[in-house]
């Protein structure tokens, strides 16, 4: 038996597991980095009194490296919130945040790419405030973000390797057992890199399609 | 004519893929000649003129520079080999362009831009560089303008630094690609003086041109049409007596 | 839970240990030097592979990138400190290990040569035709053209992505703890142990790295802008 049956086939419930709970803790991360990113940036672009610390929590997300967020929030937080409690839980909340900054930026970007001449236009007809955005800007806004938003997606299927090191089961985390149990690296370390740079080569494929068919339906430049 | 022509065109065929848009052109052009091109959009005009220089390689046919050919070097049994582009570059000096869109290189100066070539493909000293910059400005009339970047000139400004640039290599024939196709009326008297000036001081010139008023003024004048040279004279001919009857069609149609 | 709050914002313990971890800040340092230099040196070949007019070399270009570009940074550093050195020892009959500084250069170089290919193709392709056409018109060779009127251009063109790109594998430079360099995180994780108290000492890490990262990227960005807009308008 050779040592890729061994350590990489006859082992594949494990690592796809570890697939499933990468992918699992990616989408959670992801969802709430455009929760949180939405966030920041309607504070920051229409609260005027909180737009300081948006800007301050915007910056600190972006400039921290991710691997001090995740310490940060795994060792640190459960102290002072009794949040989060659970390694997975550590994970995806760090990933989310340190893409939260990102994402408040491009959605700022893409709302601000949106020509003054389209909201004049709603409210000239009498729509409210509120109605132009959800209407006119934020659809437009997207569209533009787009494929910044598919970009930050592949960053947070890259960074969440890292969190195999607070002990969550992902890929990374399972193949990384393989190897202390048989002490071979290569067949197992191979398989994992190569199982990764398809996933994210498939993602940003996928995203760049799905780009180009957006812009080619919806006529905007990207 | 007991010396070489300057510029010897022979037969030169030019195929972009299944379009061909050169079909076997021939002319000489002599020194101190100033020579026009004048022809619709599509005729080859501009094709040609970058055959010259080989920024186009001819699919047949041959360009001889001062009797040598730019494509090939013959042996002296007539054997035939391909020439390297080190020495169809050698052989570029001696030709200078000035570009439609001017194409003054953004990141430097206009006396920059005029130095580069001199300094890094002659191996000129900066200070040598430098004078004969600034005779090529004068003669342009752009001496104030050595240290803009040029961004901040106007079309015409421009034109005239890249005409400039191409002199101060020396070359031995100016070639124009629709020097003032791309500027507003306004500019393009100055550019057209500074070339009737290179013209009275001698220069070998070809010129592909619109401006009939330039053409006027030309030792001979070319028309093309779809690929081939359907006229070739001085310019008192061909302007009032075309043989070509698509000639004279287009000369009614940009003559004022 | 106020107790633990003032607990981690009372950095006394940071501040008593920070000759040892700040000199870890070296670390990182050096090792985004050395693969910032490696990255840009690779980036900028794979990209003229890329874009060059022999198809072996367009391909070997265009998988060098995608290969590189979609790798996470942990995998690969993983990858090249573990399975590397077996490779090579069996290709060289002898037994090879590499110094986890070796390791952290080449895997991180690799990386990020992947981004920079990327931005410097972009960059090239973006550089007018008719400037190239008038340096040839010149006699300039094509080695020449590419030294002063391309690559000018692409740095001039690409500085704020590029700088975007420093600033990411700097920020990466943080997991090379992972395989035991000396840097802050690792001396963080080091006293950590000691001293059994967490919270003082990974705050202030991020604080550090925080700081050092803004202030420094800010710089940058300000100082490239105003050095983009003074040539090229």
């Amino acid at each position: 038996m050779s040592n890729w049956e061994r350590l990489v086939w006859n082992q594949r419930d494990a690592l796809l597991s570890g697939l499933g709970v990468t992918l699992e803790i990616c989408f959670l991360a992801f969802a709430g980095a455009i929760v949180g990113g939405l966030l920041l940036c309607l504070v920051r672009l229409y609260v005027a009194p909180l737009r300081p610390l948006a800007v301050l929590l915007i910056e600190f997300f972006r400039a921290t490296p991710i691997f001090v967020q995740l310490m940060w929030v795994n060792y640190v937080w459960p102290e002072i919130l009794g949040w989060p409690n659970t390694f997975f839980t550590a994970g995806w909340a760090a990933l989310a945040l340190q893409s939260s900054g990102y994402l408040a930026e491009t959605f700022r970007t893409g709302i601000e790419a949106v020509p003054r001449a389209h909201r004049k236009a709603a409210l000239a007809v009498g729509m409210s405030h509120v109605q132009v955005f959800r209407r006119i800007v934020l659809p437009q806004a997207l569209l533009t973000a787009a494929p910044s938003l598919v970009n930050q997606f592949t960053v947070v299927v890259k960074s969440s390797t890292l969190v195999s090191v607070i002990t969550v089961p992902d890929l990374m985390f399972q193949s990384q057992k393989i190897v202390n149990v048989w002490y071979e690296p290569i067949e197992v370390l191979t398989a994992t890199a190569a199982i990764y740079i398809a996933l994210i080569f498939s993602i940003s494929q996928a995203g760049k399609q799905a780009s180009d068919w957006l812009r080619r339906t919806y006529g905007l430049q990207g | 004519m007991s010396e070489p022509p300057c510029i010897r065109v022979v037969d030169v065929h030019k195929k972009f893929g299944a379009l061909e848009v050169l079909k076997g052109v021939s002319f000489d052009v002599h020194r101190a000649n100033v020579v026009s091109m004048i022809g619709a959009s599509g005729s080859g005009k501009s094709t040609l003129l970058r055959c010259i220089n080989y920024l186009e390689v001819p699919s047949a046919g041959a360009i001889f520079i001062d009797g040598e050919s730019l494509g090939f070097r013959e042996d002296h049994t007539g054997r035939r080999t391909p020439r390297p582009l080190r020495e169809i570059n050698r052989m570029r000096r001696d030709l200078g362009v000035v570009f439609q869109q001017f194409n003054l290189w953004p990141h430097m100066t206009v006396l920059g831009n005029i130095v580069e070539a001199p300094i890094r493909v002659l191996g000129m000293s900066r200070k040598d560089a430098v004078r004969v910059a600034d005779e090529c400005l004068r003669r342009v009339r752009l001496v104030d303008k050595a240290n803009e970047y040029p961004a901040r000139l106007s079309g015409g400004q421009q034109q005239r630094a890249a005409i400039a640039r191409a002199l101060a290599m020396r070359p031995k024939v100016m070639l124009f690609d629709e020097p003032t196709s791309s500027l507003d009326p306004e500019l393009t008297d100055e550019v057209l003086n500074v070339m009737r000036e290179l013209a009275e001081a001698g220069t070998t010139m070809i010129v592909v041109t619109h401006e009939m008023a330039f053409a006027q003024v030309s030792d001979r004048v070319l028309f093309l049409h779809d690929g081939s040279i359907e006229e070739d004279g001085h310019p008192d001919q061909v302007f009032t007596a075309p043989r070509s009857e698509r000639c004279r069609q287009f000369l009614a149609k940009h003559l004022r | 839970m106020s107790e633990a709050l003032k607990q981690s914002l009372d950095l006394a313990l940071f501040w008593e240990y920070r000759a040892v971890l700040l000199s870890g800040l070296l670390f990182n340092a050096g090792i985004f030097a050395c693969a910032g230099l490696a990255a840009i040196v690779l980036g900028l070949t794979a990209a003229l592979m890329r874009l060059s007019r022999t198809r072996p070399l367009r391909w070997i270009g265009t998988l060098y990138v995608e290969l590189f570009r979609n790798a996470p940074d942990y995998v690969m550093l993983v990858w090249v400190h573990f399975v590397l050195p077996l490779l090579l020892g069996f290709a060289l009959r002898t037994r090879v290990e590499f110094h986890p500084f070796v390791s952290a250069v080449v895997a991180l170089g690799l990386v990020y040569s992947g981004y920079f290919a990327e931005t410097f193709r972009a960059g090239i392709e973006s550089v007018p035709k008719g400037n190239i056409e008038a340096g040839r018109a010149v006699g300039m060779s094509e080695a020449l053209i590419l030294r002063r009127i391309t690559l000018p251009q692409v740095v001039r063109r690409m500085l704020p992505e590029g700088l975007n790109i420093f600033i990411s594998l700097f920020k990466a430079t943080t997991i090379v703890s992972l395989i035991a360099v000396p840097d802050l995180m690792y001396r963080v994780s080091m006293v950590t142990q000691q001293e059994m108290q967490p919270l003082p000492l990974y705050t202030g890490a991020a604080l550090t790295y925080f700081a050092v990262i803004f202030v420094v990227a800010t710089l940058l960005r300000r100082a490239g802008e105003r050095w983009r807009l003074g040539t090229l308008i």
